[in-house]
């Protein structure tokens, strides 16, 4: 078993001592989580997931999303307590109703081995060094770091400057804490409702290259909801597109396809953090809420390294500043003058194939349709994403005075140098 | 770790099954019989023994029970797990059963069941060590299946191997558990030989060659009296050929002690102890007294057995020592007791007792 290093995190050696009181070596890893969730706001674990408890005894609980995470927390916690035989009775129903949770399993194993006499062999014990055993206490770790550290209530990610109403959810993925969170978009804008373990690539995230097995870094939409009967087992209960390469990949070179958010094969019920060739995946039973909740095209999923949580009255200013770089950008383009309307458009500028001076064509076909007239940007989202430069992901429908409908249009604005924000891809989404 | 006999334990089982029945020492030899026979390996002709037998007492419990372990040694485990669990249904107070049903179970890979098994097993009876003792091994099996589902190693492969090993490695010597009764040597039955030999307990001990009188005998004492005496001094030269008359006499006493203690006679159990008597941990004599009725007269049977009994006789005292095998319900202890006598009048009374090695 892995002893203290120097400079080890401070539950860590809080989990030796304890490995002292207790008067019998145990896997410390075992102790690691217990005790790292032993200072858990009680908020963590729901009431709804104690309630689950005794519901478990039936052979057919229902799988609800994040009930099997609530219950290992709870597991750990009683160990935490040192509540040791009511630890391995909540777990023993835990792999009873969970048996391919790997993490429900370890800590099943720990609690059966404890009952075990010193000196006497556990069989298949792991290595402290096993490569899986390290995983699993990855997964583990960074389990009870989400649930500790929650986002503050109330506050959005950064990125959500603006939803549209139509959109009734929003996605994002913090990939330092391998979760993703799921918003509700309402009245009051986005309130955070589930929160559920993922995994991402092999080789982390901000996937720059076909085959890299990264996860891609950025704003993105759910494209389709593809049908899990079409699919191999591997994706499990389904999968969701996102549209990497976005725009902004493709102008930065990026390539690769394929970046799906996908549920666990049969024998796992969820896998390591890092697993994946690139995609999202998360256990059975919290994907199918998504797919049951989440709406194709409209939702954005956010997928970052640290997301950042504001107020959303702090996004006021930059909101409105935005806003009137949009409206700026509407006013030229009613005007009817090209050029006026031309000079919020990058250089660089690319709508797929065409560059700008393909598009000058049909900028100037729109404002001429317009004839003057104004024209609405309706169910307008605006969703940015800082990295090394400061863009903006803009989604509206345009519909022009007296029309009914008009098309949905995407935008991605950057930000240069002097601060004014330049349009670098337009185009027609649907 | 102590060596461990194989399914010799089931019988030894078998025999305080039996006792706690009508116990009826008269049937003990059907008993000694059908066990004879399991022994020599006889197996079908045990099988028919016990059930003409059970053709007249069909819910005998003590025969049931060794028609249970006739299956399991005959490889019959689907009719041996039927009848130990039959047993466990008419008789659950009894936790033999539940423990060999825990044994069958484990050699199927069946944890979870003999786990579920075992508990019960100690619920009946919680120092029952043989029990507490499987429940470590199926704990561990346990263990290491959670850990291979944890890791996703293919489990299949570790788990055929030790399957038969398990068996023999559960059965155990029924352990002393009980408080103070600390089993000096326990006389562990272990090299039993790879036949499994199902040591039949009720059955009368065979005296064992060199001691002169084996007989029913005294348990270990609650706690080990206070020995005033280190250990005697003297290695008590076992009385060769001919031993004087009041060695006898002294013989004579100690095996009428030990036979009230196992019928529960309390009046000549008490009464074989002097008014003298050097009542362990500071006990008053009524206090004393009361402990060994509660002790006593609760077991459903006990059998005590003494063996390498040295005596030695000096004018009015004496002293006697033996080894001790000490059976109530699923408790067996062996251990070293030596008694010290006065010559009160014609009878020899203890005025101590203590035990160890």
């Amino acid at each position: 078993m892995p002893r203290a290093r120097p400079g080890a995190p401070f539950f860590l050696q809080q989990a030796l001592s304890l490995q002292v009181c207790m008067g019998r070596r145990l896997s410390s890893f075992l102790l690691i989580t217990a005790l790292a969730c032993a200072s858990l706001p009680t908020a963590a674990a729901p009431a709804s997931a104690r309630k689950a408890a005794p519901a478990a005894r039936q052979p057919a609980a229902p799988a609800r999303d994040g009930q099997a995470e609530n219950r290992l927390i709870e597991a750990y916690r009683l160990v935490g307590q040192g509540r040791r035989r009511e630890a391995l009775a909540h777990t023993e129903r835990l792999v009873r109703d969970y048996p391919q949770f790997q993490l429900a399993q370890l800590l099943y194993g720990d609690l059966l081995a404890t009952q075990v006499r010193p000196g006497k062999a556990v069989p298949g014990r792991p290595e402290a060094s096993a490569p899986a055993l390290n995983e699993l206490q990855q997964e583990a770790q960074l389990r009870l770091q989400a649930l500790r550290e929650r986002p503050p209530p109330g506050t959005v990610p950064a990125q959500f400057l603006a939803l549209a109403p139509s959109a009734r959810h929003a996605i994002a993925v913090d990939t330092s804490r391998a979760r993703l969170y799921l918003f509700e978009n309402g009245h009051h804008g986005p309130q955070l409702v589930a929160d559920y373990y993922v995994s991402v690539g092999k080789q982390g995230v901000e996937k720059a290259a076909e085959g890299d097995m990264r996860t891609p870094l950025g704003v993105y939409f759910i494209g389709s909801n593809l049908d899990p009967k079409s699919l191999k087992d591997f994706y499990g209960a389904g999968a969701l597109t996102l549209n990497y390469p976005n725009p902004y990949d493709l102008r930065r070179g990026k390539t690769g396809s394929g970046i799906w958010v996908h549920g666990t094969p049969p024998e796992q019920f969820a896998r390591a953090p890092q697993a994946t060739d690139g995609c999202v995946a998360m256990a059975n039973t919290d994907l199918a809420r998504l797919l049951r909740t989440v709406e194709v095209r409209s939702t954005p999923v956010v997928i970052a390294r640290q997301l950042q949580w504001v107020a959303p009255q702090s996004l006021q200013t930059e909101r409105q500043a935005f806003t009137s770089q949009l409206q700026a950008w509407q006013q030229a383009k009613r005007s009817g003058d090209l050029q006026r309307l031309l000079a919020f458009y990058a250089s660089d500028f690319a709508s797929y194939d065409k560059s700008l001076a393909d598009w000058t064509p049909v900028l100037q076909r729109e404002v001429h349709k317009l004839q003057g007239r104004n024209f609405a940007l309706k169910d307008l989202s605006y969703l940015r994403w800082s990295d090394s430069a400061d863009t903006m992901v803009v989604t509206f429908g345009e519909v022009a005075e007296g029309a009914r409908t008009g098309p949905v249009k995407r935008q991605y604005w950057l930000r240069q140098g002097g601060g004014a924000w330049k349009i670098f891809f337009e185009g027609v989404i649907g | 770790m102590p060596s461990r006999p194989t399914l010799s334990h089931a019988l030894r089982l078998l025999a305080l099954a039996a006792a706690l029945a009508a116990a009826l020492p008269a049937r003990a030899d059907d008993y000694t019989d059908v066990s004879q026979l399991v022994r020599n390996g006889k197996l079908a002709d045990a099988l028919t023994k016990a059930e003409q037998y059970l053709a007249t007492k069909p819910r005998d419990p003590q025969m049931r029970f060794l028609k249970g372990v006739i299956q399991t040694e005959s490889g019959k485990t689907g009719d041996a797990i039927q009848t130990f669990t039959r047993l466990t249904e008419d008789y659950p107070e009894l936790p033999e059963p539940y423990n060999n049903l825990a044994v069958l179970y484990a050699g199927q890979n069946q944890y979870d069941k003999a786990r579920t098994a075992l508990e019960m097993a100690i619920r009946t009876n919680p120092s029952y060590a043989t029990a507490h003792e499987n429940l470590g091994d199926v704990y561990a099996r346990l263990a290491g299946q959670a850990y291979s589902k944890a890791l996703q190693l293919d489990s299949g492969n570790a788990a055929v191997a030790p399957k038969l090993g398990l068996i023999r490695d559960m059965f155990t010597p029924a352990q002393a558990a009980t408080k103070g009764a600390k089993p000096a040597p326990v006389a562990a039955p272990t090299a039993t030989p790879a036949v499994p030999s199902p040591a039949p307990a009720a059955t009368p001990a065979a005296p064992s060659a060199s001691a002169p009188a084996p007989t029913k005998a005294p348990e270990p004492t609650a706690k080990p009296a206070p020995a005033a005496e280190p250990v005697a001094p003297a290695p008590a030269p076992a009385p060769a050929a001919a031993p004087n008359p009041a060695e006898k006499d002294v013989e004579a006493a100690v095996n009428a002690w030990a036979h009230a203690w196992a019928a529960k006679d309390m009046a000549a159990y008490l009464g074989a102890y002097g008014k003298d008597f050097d009542a362990p941990g500071k006990l008053s004599r009524k206090d004393w007294e009361k402990q060994r009725r509660d002790r006593i007269v609760g077991k459903s049977s006990i059998s005590v057995k003494l063996s390498n009994l040295s005596i030695k006789v000096d004018g009015n005292k004496a002293e006697a020592r033996f080894r001790q095998d000490y059976k109530a319900d699923a408790l067996s202890v062996s251990s070293r007791k030596t008694l010290h006598l006065v010559k009160s009048g014609e009878r020899w009374l203890i005025v101590k007792e203590s035990t160890g090695a």
